[in-house]
């Protein structure tokens, strides 16, 4: 055995700090991906696995990369995808509800739930992009790291998604 | 402005100024803009991160179960099969050895026995595992010096010789069937019968029937030194080892005699040896090229 110091990721500290950046945006990708929180959680589990045993070879830069290359190339035996649960948050900062007429708030929450059902039915392509940017909050050029294309092409899946969005609420109307 | 991005800019808050006035015109702007609004409360079911990071804590310090490079069962399959041709082919090669009309050829096997195929015969034996497996198939005759070892087996179409160390001959043609030994012990099977023949016996069978042999005086059969002893051989048999000897094609004009032969022939002149034929049978030939014709005098 080699008692050199261990250097970039195969350090614990580096690897955890890695982990407490990563794991969750990893874990929500995974689950907008599959609609299934078991197997978002066992594809990250891996992936970061995969890091850990390749951590001589991955520079600290490009872990990242490596990371969602990993649990890109993750193919499981794919459970037919299911319906990606999402909720919305309950004290929406500045939506001062009280203040609301009823039939507004009734209306708030038809039109919630006609969101919801319309984001299930995107294609996962537009579902991951979208929500990336919704919920996490990531942007452009993140998510097109995270999905391995072009900003460009991230755009375009945005804009897709939200005509298909659009067009679903309309339709439910 | 490119249509195919406009929405995902103004998602992002890009898009300003005539485009962006345009766009709040159009009628869809208020879905979009409640889309944008209440996706941005969106929020997905949390997940304990400390435990996933204990789990993977305690499966990265694993130890690693490799995943065999795909290509490595492929390259151990072809190996095998390759090994596995080779083994076949190594066992089951055959050394053939054959001494061809009026041509004898001594060999050695693997054990330095040594072996002398009389003309027009042919030995066949596999030289793997020799040691443990002296066998050799005969067809025709030969003479044997056995190494000592393991019991070495001469199989032929009429029988079995089997011996551990010694000096014999084997005479497999046609329907006639000789063994003699010179050395050592030699048990010969055939039809069933197990004989075992010490030095200067021999057994002898035409068509599976036994034939009394005289006790054989020289310690080494007659044909190694050009002159065989025949007893009691149907005319038939003289003329095709005459044929065989001499390589020579020998037809005979005339009801085949019933005699059988007793006697010395030498294998080295073809001109002695044809005087002995016809002397006894009463027969005289006519020799062209390599075609003797025998007729009644």
């Amino acid at each position: 055995m080699k008692n050199n110091p261990p250097t970039g990721i195969c350090e614990e500290i580096t690897f955890s700090t890695f982990f407490k950046s990563h794991a969750k945006s990893l874990r929500n990708y995974l689950y907008y991906k599959f609609g299934n929180e078991e197997q978002a959680q066992d594809v990250a589990q891996e992936a970061f696995i995969k890091l850990w045993e390749n951590c001589a070879s991955v520079p600290p830069e490009k872990a990242k990369s490596f990371l969602y290359t990993v649990a890109n190339n993750t193919t499981l035996n794919q459970i037919a995808h299911q319906k990606v649960v999402l909720e919305y948050n309950r004290k929406s900062p500045g939506n001062n509800t009280d203040s609301q007429s009823p039939e507004f708030l009734m209306e708030e929450e038809q039109f919630k739930t006609k969101l919801q059902k319309a984001i299930d039915k995107l294609t996962e392509a537009q579902r991951t992009a979208f929500l990336l940017h919704r919920i996490d909050g990531k942007k452009y050029h993140e998510i097109a790291e995270i999905l391995g294309i072009s900003v460009k092409a991230v755009e375009k899946r945005l804009h897709g998604a939200l005509l298909e969005l659009r067009k679903e609420i309309d339709n439910l109307r | 402005m490119k249509d195919e991005t406009l929405l995902a800019k103004w998602l992002n808050n890009e898009l300003e100024g005539a485009e962006l006035e345009a766009f709040m015109a159009s009628p869809d702007y208020a879905t979009y803009n409640k889309i944008k609004e209440y996706s941005a409360q969106l929020t997905v079911p949390e997940a304990d991160m400390d435990a996933l990071y204990k789990r993977i804590n305690t499966n990265k310090n694993k130890p690693k179960v490799r995943k065999l490079n795909p290509w490595l069962p492929r390259i151990a399959a072809m190996l095998v099969m390759a090994l596995g041709a080779t083994y076949f082919f190594y066992t089951n090669n055959t050394t053939t050895q054959l001494a061809v009309a009026g041509e004898r050829t001594s060999f050695l096997l693997p054990d330095n026995s040594e072996v002398t195929l009389n003309a027009a015969s042919e030995a066949d034996y596999k030289t793997w595992n020799w040691k443990n497996n002296r066998k050799l198939q005969l067809d025709g005759e030969a003479y044997f010096k056995v190494a000592k070892g393991q019991t070495f087996d001469v199989v032929t179409a009429m029988g079995k010789v089997t011996v551990v160390g010694t000096q014999f001959n084997v005479k497999a043609r046609g329907s006639r069937f000789d063994v003699t030994c010179f050395e050592g012990k030699v048990r010969v099977t055939s039809n069933n019968t197990t004989t075992l023949l010490t030095p200067g016996k021999s057994i002898a069978f035409e068509d599976g029937k036994l034939i009394m042999m005289p006790t054989e005086e020289n310690n080494k059969p007659g044909w190694l030194t050009y002159e065989v002893k025949f007893h009691a051989e149907k005319f038939a048999n003289i003329i095709s080892e005459l044929e065989r000897q001499y390589n020579v094609d020998i037809q005979l004009n005339t009801q085949q005699p019933d005699k059988a032969f007793t006697g010395a022939i030498p294998m080295n002149n073809i001109n002695d040896a044809l005087e002995i034929i016809k002397t006894t049978y009463q027969l005289k030939s006519q020799k062209t090229g390599n075609k003797i014709i025998l007729s009644v005098e």
